[in-house]
C-alpha cells in the first residue's frame, strides 16, 4: 500500500489553519474539549477491526497485541482525561500566606497553542493519540505526524481523524523526510517527538530556533538484572514476553539480561521452555508473533546476529523478504558486542560476577528508559534503585508501567525528557499562568514601604515580610566549623531576643 | 570597580568533572544533606548581607532597601519553602487506587537529573542564581552557576563565598564572558536553566540540543499594562512607576508600556507626575532610591531610544551615559510603531500608548510576542477577564506590577518567546527532577489476571482486555449516548457479579475484575 503524502506547500496552510482555529478561542470550552477527547476514543472503538488489520498489514502484529498495547491505553487515557479535566484545568491557590493572601495569588493551566506530535512506527496509535488526548485536554490545536513506514495505519488515521475531530484544530500530515523537515521549520508552541536520539537532536535543534519547548521520548538499551534466587520461571516468562511482544520493537523492551555466570544455563533453559510454550509450532507459523517493520530493519538485525560473538542458544533465523526475525536468545554476550543495540526480538544475556558488576555495567552505559529487576530480595532491589538512574524501574515485571493509569512515562538523559500520559502528559501541553489582584488599600496597610524614597522605617518593614531561615547546620565536617561556634552563638542570641521582643525586626 | 577573576578553561572542565563525580558518589541522596545545603544558602546571604548590598550598590547603584525586597526576601522565602517542603516533594507518590494495578504497587518518585547548569543575567544576580540553586539542591543535583560578567563585584563575591558555605565538590561558580560561557555550553549537562534574552536563549537551546539536554528558559518580553479609566488612577500610577523604576527598569517582569484610552491620557500623566514627585522629591539624579544602568553600553542604547522616540517626554528624559544614569522617564503619545515599542527597553522609560478602547489595547498586545506578564489596572472584573482571556502571557496580574515573582507558591515562567519552564517553589524543583516510576509485580498475578498476555494468544483474550481497559467516555451526541448507557448497564451488572464472586473467593482473585463502570 502506498501512502499519500501531504503536499509540501499544504503544510504551512495546515499550520496556519490550526493557529487560526486556536486563536478563535473555541478550545477554551471544557465541554468542547471533553467531546473531542471522547471522539478520539470512539474513533478507535468504532474502527477497531480496521486498526487491527492495519497493524497486521504494517507490522504483522497479532490482534491481541494491538488491543492490549494500543487500544487499552488510548481508552484508559481518554477516560482519565475526560473524568479529570475539570480538576486538571481548575484554578489553584498556593498555600495560605498571611503576607500575600490579600492579593489573591492564583495559578491556572492555559493551553500552549498549536502543538506538533511526531510518532514512530512501533506504537503509532498509542504514541499519537495519547499525546493528542493530553493536548486536547490542555486546550491546544494539534498536528500529528504518523510514521511513513506504517503506510496502512497512517493512511487510515488520515482518513478517520477528520471524521471524528474538529477539522480546523486537528490535522494529520503524512510523509517522510521532506515533509517532516517542512514541519520542523514552522513555529510550534510545543513539540512532542518519540523516536531515536539521532532524529531527536535534529528535532531539538529545529525547536531551538523558535524557542519551542519539547518533549523527547528516545528509548534506550534497557537492562534486566536477574537474581538467581528469584522464581526463574516467572522471570523468564515475563522477560521473554517483554522481548518478543511486537517483535521486540518497543522502546521499553528489555534489551539485555545481566545474570550471574553460574545461573546463565538455568535461565537459558527457562527461556527455551517459554519459546516452546509461547510458539508451539514455531514462531514463524504462530499468529501470536509480529514482524519487523521494514526489510531494511530485518536486514540490520540479521547483520547483528551474524556478527555477535555470543552463543546463539535458539532462534537466529531471519527471512528478510518476510520481515521475519525469530525470537532469539544469545548467551555469553560481552559489553562490546554488536548485539548491544537491537530493537528486535533478540535477547542478549550478559554473564556477570555479581550484583555490583551488574550495576557497574548499567552505569557504564547511557541512562536507559527502564531497568528491570527480577528479585524478591528487598535489599537487592533497593541497591539497584539507589545506585542507578533510569526513566522507570520495575521489579519482577517488564513493559507494563506504560499502561498503569496515572504513572507518567518519561526518559532521562539520552532517553529523553518530559512525560507522556496522565496528568503529567497534560502538564506538557499547558502553561501555568499565574495571577494576582491587589486591592488599592493594601498599599496603606502594608507594602507602602516599597515605594521610593526609601526610608529606615520602610527598610525594617521589608524585613517583616521575611520568613525565618532554617537552622544553621551544625555539621562538624563543614570546612568553616570554627567560625561557626561564634556565629551560632550570635544567631541563638539574636533568635532569643527576637522571641522576647517579638515585633521588633532585625535591621 | 572590582575586576572579576575569570575562571580558566581547564578549571571549567575540572568543575564539570568534579561535580559529575560528586553527584555519582550518591551523597546528594540524603535528604538531610540537601537540607543542610539549602539552609547554607540562606546563611550565605544572611551572614554577609552588608557585603552583598555593597556589591550590588557598586554594580547597579541599587539602594539596599530595593535589594532587601527584591533579592533577599525572595531567596529567604525560597530557602525556607524548600527546607520545609522537601520531604513532601521527594516522597514516593502512589497512583489513585486501581483494581487492576494495585497488587503491583505502582508509584513514582522525584529523582535528581544529575549535574545542572544555571546561567543568570545581571539584573538579579542573586535571586536568579540562588533561587534555582535552592531548587536544584532540593532535587538532589550537583550544580554549576554562571553569574553575569556585567556585575563584577557581585559575581566575584559569589565565587568567594559559595565554596565557604556549600559542598566544594558538588557546587561551583564559573566566572567569565563569552569564551567561558561558550566552553560551559559545550559540556554535557543534565539540565540547563538560562535567564536572559531570546538571542542568547537560542544559542543556549542549540547547544543543549546537541546533548539532548532539557532546558528552562526565562527570556522576559515586552510586558503591557492596560489602564481602565475607572480605576483608582493614583494607585495605578504609583504601582506602575514603582514597577518600571525599580532596579532602574531592569526587571524582566517590568511593565514596558501602558495602553490607555486617549481621553484618559492627561489624567494618567498627571497622576504619574504626582507619584514621580513623591518618589524623588529632590529629583531622581540626587535620590539614593534610584539605581543605575548596568553598563555604559546599555545606558547609551536606552539614550538612543529616547533620542529616537516620536512620543513626547513628559517626565525625566535625561541620560548621563558615563555615569550609567538614565532618568526615570515617562513618554506620552507614543505610536505603536515607535522605537520605544520595538525591542525591550529594559530601562527606566515608560511609554504611554493612547488607544481608542480596550479592544484596540488587546489588538496591540496580540500583535506582539507573548510577554512574561500582562498587567491590567481595573477593579472591573469583566474588564480584567476580557484582557486576560484574549491574551497569552506568563502571568496575568491585576492592579499590581512585578510582585508576582515574590509570592510564595507562584511559579515564574514565560510562554512562547518569553521562555518555558518555571522558577521558584515546587515547579522549579520539578525542573531539576525526573519522576522515576516503579512497581513490583508478584508472581501470582499471572495466575489470576495477567496470564492472558502471554502467547499463544487465545480467542477469549478480548474478555480480559475488556476488563482491563474499562469504559469509554460517553459518545458526544444524544442518540448514541443512549445506546452506550444501555450497554453499560450490562457492564455494571457484570462487574458487580464479578466483584461479589471475587469477594467470596478471597485470595487475590479480584485483581482480574473491573471496577463498576460509571454509567
Amino acid at each position: 500500500m502506498s501512502l499519500t503524502y501531504t503536499p509540501l506547500d499544504e503544510i504551512p496552510n495546515i499550520h496556519a489553519t490550526a493557529r487560526r482555529a486556536f486563536l478563535s478561542g473555541k478550545t477554551k470550552s471544557i465541554v468542547f474539549r471533553k467531546r473531542q477527547i471522547a471522539q478520539v476514543a470512539w474513533m478507535v472503538k468504532d474502527n477497531e477491526q480496521r486498526f487491527m488489520e492495519a497493524m497486521k498489514a504494517d507490522l504483522g502484529r497479532p490482534y491481541q497485541e494491538t488491543e492490549f498495547f494500543d487500544f487499552g491505553i488510548v481508552y484508559g487515557e481518554s477516560r482519565m482525561a475526560y473524568d479529570n479535566i475539570e480538576k486538571w484545568t481548575k484554578e489553584q491557590a498556593p498555600d495560605f500566606n498571611p503576607n500575600w493572601f490579600l492579593m489573591k495569588p492564583r495559578l491556572k493551566p492555559e493551553p500552549k497553542g498549536v502543538v506538533l506530535v511526531i510518532a514512530p512506527f512501533n506504537y503509532p496509535l498509542f504514541l499519537l493519540l495519547v499525546p493528542l488526548i493530553s493536548a486536547i485536554a490542555g486546550g491546544n490545536a494539534a498536528v500529528l505526524k504518523p510514521p511513513e513506514n506504517t503506510p496502512v495505519f497512517s493512511a487510515l488515521l488520515a482518513e478517520l481523524l477528520p471524521e471524528y475531530l474538529d477539522k480546523e484544530l486537528f490535522h494529520v500530515v503524512n510523509g517522510a523526510v521532506a515533509e517532516t523537515t517542512k514541519l520542523l521549520e514552522l513555529p510550534w508552541d510545543h513539540i512532542m517527538y518519540t523516536g531515536n536520539g539521532r532524529v531527536g537532536r535534529i528535532v531539538a535543534e529545529a525547536a531551538a530556533k523558535h524557542l519551542t519547548p519539547l518533549t523527547l521520548e528516545l528509548g534506550g538499551k534497557n537492562p534486566v538484572i536477574v537474581d538467581p534466587k528469584v522464581d526463574l520461571e516467572m522471570a523468564a516468562r515475563r522477560i521473554f514476553w517483554g522481548r518478543t511482544s511486537n517483535a521486540g520493537q518497543i522502546c521499553l523492551a528489555p534489551e539485555y539480561v545481566l545474570v550471574p555466570e553460574e545461573s546463565q544455563a538455568a535461565l537459558v533453559s527457562a527461556f527455551r521452555n517459554f519459546y516452546h510454550s509461547f510458539f508451539p509450532e514455531g514462531a514463524k507459523k504462530s499468529d501470536s508473533f509480529g514482524r519487523i517493520v521494514t526489510e531494511a530493519h530485518a536486514a540490520r538485525i540479521k547483520n547483528l546476529i551474524e556478527q555477535t560473538r555470543g552463543t546463539i542458544e535458539f532462534g537466529g533465523d531471519v527471512d528478510i523478504a518476510e520481515k521475519y526475525v525469530s525470537p532469539t536468545v544469545v548467551s555469553n554476550v560481552r559489553a562490546d558486542d554488536p548485539l548491544m543495540e537491537i530493537f528486535g526480538p533478540v535477547l542478549a544475556i550478559v554473564p556477570v560476577k555479581d550484583i555490583d558488576e551488574a550495576i557497574a555495567f548499567i552505569n557504564s552505559r547511557d541512562v536507559p528508559l527502564a531497568i528491570y529487576v527480577f528479585s524478591f530480595d528487598k535489599a537487592l532491589q533497593k541497591k539497584v534503585v539507589d545506585n542507578t538512574q533510569s526513566g522507570a524501574i520495575m521489579m519482577n515485571e517488564t513493559l507494563v508501567t506504560a499502561g498503569a493509569p496515572g504513572l507518567p512515562v518519561g526518559g532521562k538523559g539520552p532517553g529523553g525528557y518530559g512525560y507522556y500520559t496522565s496528568k503529567y502528559g497534560f502538564d506538557q501541553f499547558v502553561h501555568m499562568r499565574v495571577s494576582v489582584n491587589n486591592p488599592a488599600w493594601v498599599d496603606k496597610l502594608a507594602l507602602w514601604f516599597r515605594f521610593p524614597p526609601y526610608t529606615v522605617a520602610g527598610g525594617k518593614k521589608i524585613r517583616s515580610l521575611e520568613t525565618p531561615l532554617p537552622p544553621r547546620p551544625t555539621d562538624s565536617e563543614s570546612s568553616i566549623s570554627n567560625t561557626w561556634v561564634v556565629l551560632l552563638a550570635t544567631a541563638v542570641a539574636a533568635a532569643s531576643s527576637v522571641a522576647v521582643l517579638r515585633a521588633m525586626e532585625r535591621v | 570597580m572590582t575586576t572579576l577573576t575569570y575562571t580558566s578553561i581547564e578549571d571549567i572542565e575540572k568543575f564539570h568533572e568534579t561535580a559529575r563525580r560528586a553527584f555519582d558518589s550518591g551523597k546528594t541522596q540524603s535528604i538531610e544533606f540537601r537540607k543542610d545545603q539549602i539552609a547554607q544558602i540562606g546563611w550565605l546571604l544572611r551572614d554577609n548581607e552588608d557585603r552583598w548590598r555593597e556589591a550590588l550598590r557598586a554594580d547597579l547603584g541599587r539602594h539596599p532597601q530595593e535589594n532587601d525586597l527584591l533579592e533577599f526576601v525572595s531567596i529567604y522565602t525560597e530557602v525556607n519553602m524548600a527546607y520545609k517542603e522537601i520531604e513532601k516533594w521527594t516522597k514516593a507518590h502512589s497512583i489513585g487506587f486501581s483494581v487492576n494495578w494495585f497488587p503491583m504497587h505502582p508509584k513514582y518518585k522525584a529523582e535528581p537529573k544529575g549535574v545542572a547548569l544555571i546561567i543568570a543575567p545581571f539584573n538579579f544576580p542573586l535571586f536568579l542564581l540562588l533561587g534555582p540553586l535552592t531548587s536544584a539542591i532540593a532535587a538532589g543535583n550537583a550544580a554549576v552557576l554562571k553569574p553575569s560578567e556585567q556585575t563584577p563585584a557581585t559575581s566575584q563575591l559569589l565565587a568567594e563565598l559559595l565554596p565557604k558555605y556549600l559542598d566544594n565538590e558538588l557546587y561551583h561558580v564559573v566566572n567569565g564572558g563569552v569564551p567561558e560561557t561558550t566552553k560551559v555550553l559545550e559540556l554535557k549537562w543534565d539540565h540547563s536553566m538560562y535567564t536572559g534574552n531570546g538571542r542568547v536563549g537560542r544559542i543556549v537551546a542549540a547547544a543543549a540540543a546537541k546533548h539532548l539536554t532539557p532546558l528552562t528558559l526565562e527570556l522576559g518580553g515586552k510586558n503591557p499594562a492596560v489602564v481602565d479609566p475607572k480605576v483608582d488612577v493614583k494607585m495605578a500610577a504609583r504601582r506602575l512607576l514603582w514597577g518600571r523604576f525599580s532596579n532602574a527598569g531592569q526587571i524582566c517582569l517590568c511593565p514596558e508600556y501602558v495602553l490607555v484610552p486617549a481621553e484618559f491620557q492627561d489624567t494618567l500623566v498627571e497622576a504619574f507626575t504626582e507619584a514621580y514627585q513623591r518618589f524623588y522629591p529632590e529629583g531622581p539624579e540626587k535620590s539614593d532610591s534610584f539605581s543605575r544602568i548596568v553598563t555604559t553600553a546599555h545606558a547609551a542604547r536606552i539614550k538612543r531610544m529616547l533620542d529616537g522616540t516620536k512620543g513626547k517626554i513628559v517626565l525625566g528624559g535625561q541620560a548621563d551615559v558615563d555615569n550609567r544614569y538614565v532618568a526615570p522617564t515617562v513618554v506620552r503619545d507614543v505610536p505603536v510603531d515607535d522605537v520605544l515599542m520595538g525591542e525591550e527597553i529594559f530601562g527606566p522609560v515608560l511609554p504611554i500608548v493612547p488607544v481608542k478602547d480596550v479592544d484596540e489595547a488587546i489588538a496591540v498586545i496580540r500583535a506582539k510576542d507573548h510577554p512574561l506578564a500582562v498587567y491590567v489596572f481595573s477593579t472591573d472584573k469583566k474588564f480584567q477577564d476580557k484582557v486576560f482571556k484574549s491574551t497569552k502571557s506568563g502571568a496575568a496580574v491585576a492592579n499590581e506590577t512585578v510582585i508576582s515573582a515574590g509570592v510564595p507558591g507562584l511559579p515564574v515562567g514565560g510562554v512562547g518567546p518569553s521562555g518555558y519552564g518555571y522558577y521558584s517553589g515546587k515547579q522549579c524543583f520539578e525542573q531539576f527532577s525526573h519522576y522515576r516510576v516503579s512497581l513490583d509485580n508478584p508472581g501470582w498475578v499471572d495466575t489470576v489476571a495477567f496470564g492472558f498476555r502471554f502467547p499463544p494468544y487465545k480467542p477469549d483474550y478480548k474478555k480480559h482486555i475488556g476488563s482491563l481497559t474499562g469504559a469509554l467516555p460517553p459518545r458526544p451526541g444524544q442518540k448514541s449516548a443512549m445506546k452506550v448507557v444501555k450497554r453499560w448497564g450490562l457492564w455494571v451488572v457484570f462487574a458487580l457479579v464479578g466483584a461479589s464472586s471475587a469477594l467470596l473467593m478471597k485470595s487475590g482473585r479480584f485483581a482480574q475484575l473491573k471496577a463498576p463502570a460509571q454509567a
